[in-house]
């Protein structure tokens, strides 16, 4: 295992890696940084001030030597529009998302798995249909157009929650629900599929012929077999949740890193989406790993194989 | 048992509920306004862009300050200027100004700000401006500095009011980005907290000095929020969560203009938009756009009292020059190309092209006006390709010179003086000068270092002349900005389009 996971983590530095040079590439070529920090109207001698101040004039290469020699000591370089360290900024952000990414992971967990079991204790019925017309829908609505609909309803119209920001617990209600809704359908359906398949097994049958039934049969008998492969999906989702938050808290204005993401591309702020680019590479991989080694303890098959 | 359960329920979900202290407004005399754009550093030294100057506005004070109801530039901490000789400025300061920690200005802090400018270690915004005419700057006595320059620069007075705020001397000793997070000002509202990217919070200063133009602020507490989509921000300002915003677009303003608690505020803006044209032949030394009746064609083909009415809308205006009518020296006597397809194709067919040309133009911003003027070009013959890309790579197209025209636009920095657009787009050095008239150049430079006002009017004037006859441009129009404002709200608007929030008051 231990093999394993070394080799899976060392694919993840070789991804950022290979992720940081192009991104790095494209920033420096595809847009101007001087003229992006700037501003639309700056006058040339205030872009070239700023070329010359933030060492844009430098070769490319040379540009880029400098910043993975700074990565190799700790140091991911300071931000264009911060002028503070990145990883200072990055960390600063990070917990934020961590709650979003939890807390909507949380969401998904309580609205699939619950639409997954109903659907796989009454299969090719109209609740089944339902339950999959919930999920085919939640994976359709696009996040943007979800938190929009969500904003004017429970925010503007009923006032229930605030529209936007990160300051309390009710803050993040709205984009958890956004944001964990676009997992219902996977998780959901691999809920579904696990329950059918446990549910015709011989020892369903004998725990039936002691009297389970209902809940009771799901709770103590079918559950814990049946979600072994959610929780390796729910693993991968809580890293798509933490790096692919962008749009969620754009809409909702949550200070955290996918807003930070986006910002840092849209102002060509490269030492901060190099960092981010490079953190959420490790994330991603992280979060496989964690499905791996999480399948491995709860079912002794995979370890032997 | 089921009152039990809904009890339950609600108290689960009370730490979920709206919290009160996001409803605040006229009740507790605070203005929420809300920005796109991040607010990332406070000072403005070391910024450049609009919701920057508006803040800015706020927090700092210059030596002057621009009037834009008489569109000249007034005293603020100083009483006045008096040019020693052509190349020496005096300025005094008034008595009785405080910084925002209690402690009076200097001529000392003064000097201090501007000699940091463009000092070696400086990564202000604002050196590669200053540093073009200001030699030093020194304190002859505690309310005296005496500038010294390089050049005679007629547009010093604009840059002290515009582009340098003051801080406090020693201010920038240790660390250049001090005043970042951190920022002790002049203006009429001091920082109360900052969380960058987040949230501004500004109080009214109560030393804030009686005799500024600035004066009288009204609203007590002014807090900035960084909302980068407009959507949240609608959201915002219908549920009473903002009571300001800008940069909105003409349809979504009139739209929510209508609804009862919203009012939808226009006001012009110092920004043009203009087709600039290869007329030089960098793309071709043989094109049709180094002929003049070509250029003169396509100014006639284009319809800009529609484009401005119809499509831009509010107070947008059809202009005629290169540079807006609001600025000084932006002579309106120079030839005027009426909409007249007709003369159109016949300038064309009698430049010899009575076919019309392949014609690729360029833009970066407002694709339905691109598509308007493409669509005009055509009707009179002209087969153009529009290319709508990043202004990035139009800047670089244009440095490569591979650009045979592109729809520009430029705001002049809210500096209603014609020196704001006519160097950026008419001095040798810049690859936005396309036509590449000496002449022009020389007009234009010279105004720049012209003291006598008239004499600069009329250098413009002449500049100005050469450009149209010569058809180097074909100016189209004024922008106009929207601005949705809680209706309990006063939000006056001034010809220069910038938004000033300490004049906002309440109904």
């Amino acid at each position: 295992m231990l093999k394993y996971s070394l080799k899976r983590l060392s694919l993840a530095v070789a991804v950022a890696v290979i992720l940081s040079f192009v991104t790095f590439l494209l920033l420096n070529f595809a847009t101007d940084p001087a003229q992006a920090i700037a501003g639309e109207d700056a006058e040339p001698e205030v872009v070239e001030q700023i070329r010359k101040t933030y060492g844009f004039d430098r070769p490319f290469l040379v540009r880029y030597a400098e910043w993975a020699g700074g990565v190799l000591r700790g140091d991911f370089g300071e931000s264009y529009y911060w002028n503070k360290p990145v990883a200072e900024i990055v960390m600063n952000r990070t917990p934020v998302t961590l709650l979003l990414a939890f807390m909507s992971i949380s969401v998904t967990i309580i609205i699939a798995l619950p639409l997954g079991i109903v659907a796989a204790f009454r299969p090719n019925t109209a609740i089944d249909r339902m339950a999959l017309g919930v999920a085919v829908s939640a994976q359709a609505i696009p996040n943007f157009w979800l938190g929009l609909i969500m904003i004017i309803l429970f925010a503007v119209t009923w006032q229930i929650f605030p529209v936007s920001g990160d300051s309390s617990l009710s803050h993040f209600v709205l984009p958890s629900f956004v944001l964990g809704a676009s997992s219902v359908p996977a998780v959901m359906r691999l809920t579904r599929t696990g329950m059918l398949d446990v549910m015709e097994s011989d020892y369903i049958r004998t725990a039936r012929a002691k009297g389970y039934r209902g809940f009771a049969l799901v709770r103590r008998h079918a559950l814990r077999n049946a979600i072994l492969p959610v929780i390796s999906v729910l693993a991968v989702q809580l890293g798509h949740k933490f790096a692919g938050s962008v749009i969620t808290e754009t809409i909702f204005a949550i200070n955290g890193i996918g807003r930070l993401a986006l910002e840092s591309i849209l102002g060509s702020d490269i030492p901060t989406v190099q960092m981010l680019i490079f953190l959420f590479a490790i994330v991603f991989v992280a979060m496989n790993l964690l499905a791996d080694i999480l399948n491995a303890v709860l079912d002794p098959r995979l370890r032997i194989a | 048992m089921l009152t039990y359960m809904r009890i339950a329920a609600l108290a689960a979900m009370m730490p979920f509920m709206i919290p009160a202290e996001a409803r605040a407004d006229k009740a507790d005399d605070t203005m929420r306004v809300a920005f796109g754009e991040e607010i990332l550093n406070l000072d403005y030294n070391n910024t450049t862009k609009r919701e920057y100057i508006i803040l800015s506005d706020l927090i700092d004070e210059g030596l002057f300050d621009y009037d834009p109801e008489t569109n000249t530039y007034i005293p603020s901490v100083a009483t006045g200027y008096e040019y020693l000789d052509p190349l020496t400025i005096e300025v005094k300061l008034r008595d009785g100004v405080i910084f925002h920690d209690g402690t009076g200005l200097t001529a000392e802090d003064v000097a201090y700000t501007y000699n940091w400018v463009i000092s070696e270690e400086s990564e202000s915004a604002a050196k590669g401006t200053i540093e073009r005419w200001l030699d030093k700057a020194v304190a002859v006595d505690d309310k005296t500095i005496r500038f010294h320059m390089l050049e005679e620069y007629p547009l010093a007075v604009r840059d002290m009011a515009n582009r340098i705020q003051i801080r406090k001397a020693g201010t920038y000793d240790n660390d250049p980005n001090a005043a970042a997070t951190s920022l002790v000002g002049l203006g009429p509202y001091r920082v109360e907290s900052f969380e960058p990217g987040k949230e501004v919070v500004l109080k009214a200063f109560d030393g804030y000095f009686a005799e500024s133009p600035k004066q009288p602020v009204s609203i007590g507490t002014i807090v900035i929020r960084s909302l980068p989509d407009t959507g949240t921000q609608q959201a915002e300002l219908f549920s009473g969560g903002i009571d300001w915003m800008f940069k909105v677009s003409r349809d979504v303003a009139e739209s929510m203009g209508a609804a009862p608690n919203i009012d939808h505020v226009v006001s012009t803006d110092l920004r043009i938009g203009f087709l600039v044209l290869d007329a030089f032949g960098h793309t071709d030394p043989e094109g049709p756009l180094t002929n003049v009746l070509v250029r003169r064609a396509m100014n006639h083909a284009i319809n800009r009292d529609e484009i401005a009415e119809f499509l831009m809308g509010g107070g947008a205006q059809a202009v005629h020059t290169a540079c807006h009518p609001a600025q000084f020296g932006c002579d309106q006597s120079v030839a005027e190309y009426d909409y007249d397809p007709e003369k159109a194709k016949a300038l064309l067919a009698e430049a010899g092209y009575p076919e019309g040309f392949d014609l690729e133009l360029w833009s970066y911003r407002d694709k339905a006006v691109a598509e308007v003027v493409l669509a005009k070009l055509q009707a009179v013959g002209i087969n153009v390709s529009l290319r709508h890309g990043k202004l990035a790579s139009l800047n670089e197209a244009r440095a490569n010179r591979q650009i045979q025209a592109y729809f520009g636009t430029w705001g002049s920095g809210g500096t209603p003086d014609t020196a704001a657009i006519a160097r950026v787009h008419f001095s040798a050095d810049t690859d936005r000068n396309m036509s590449n008239n000496p002449k022009v150049t020389d007009l234009v430079l010279a105004a720049e270092v012209t003291g006598d006002q008239e004499k600069r009017k009329a250098l413009y004037s002449e500049a100005l002349s050469i450009i149209a006859d010569e058809a180097y441009w074909v100016p189209m129009f004024s922008y106009a900005q929207n601005f949705l404002v809680n209706s309990e709200l006063e939000f006056p608007t001034y010809a220069d389009g910038l938004p000033r929030l300490y004049r906002a008051n309440w109904k």
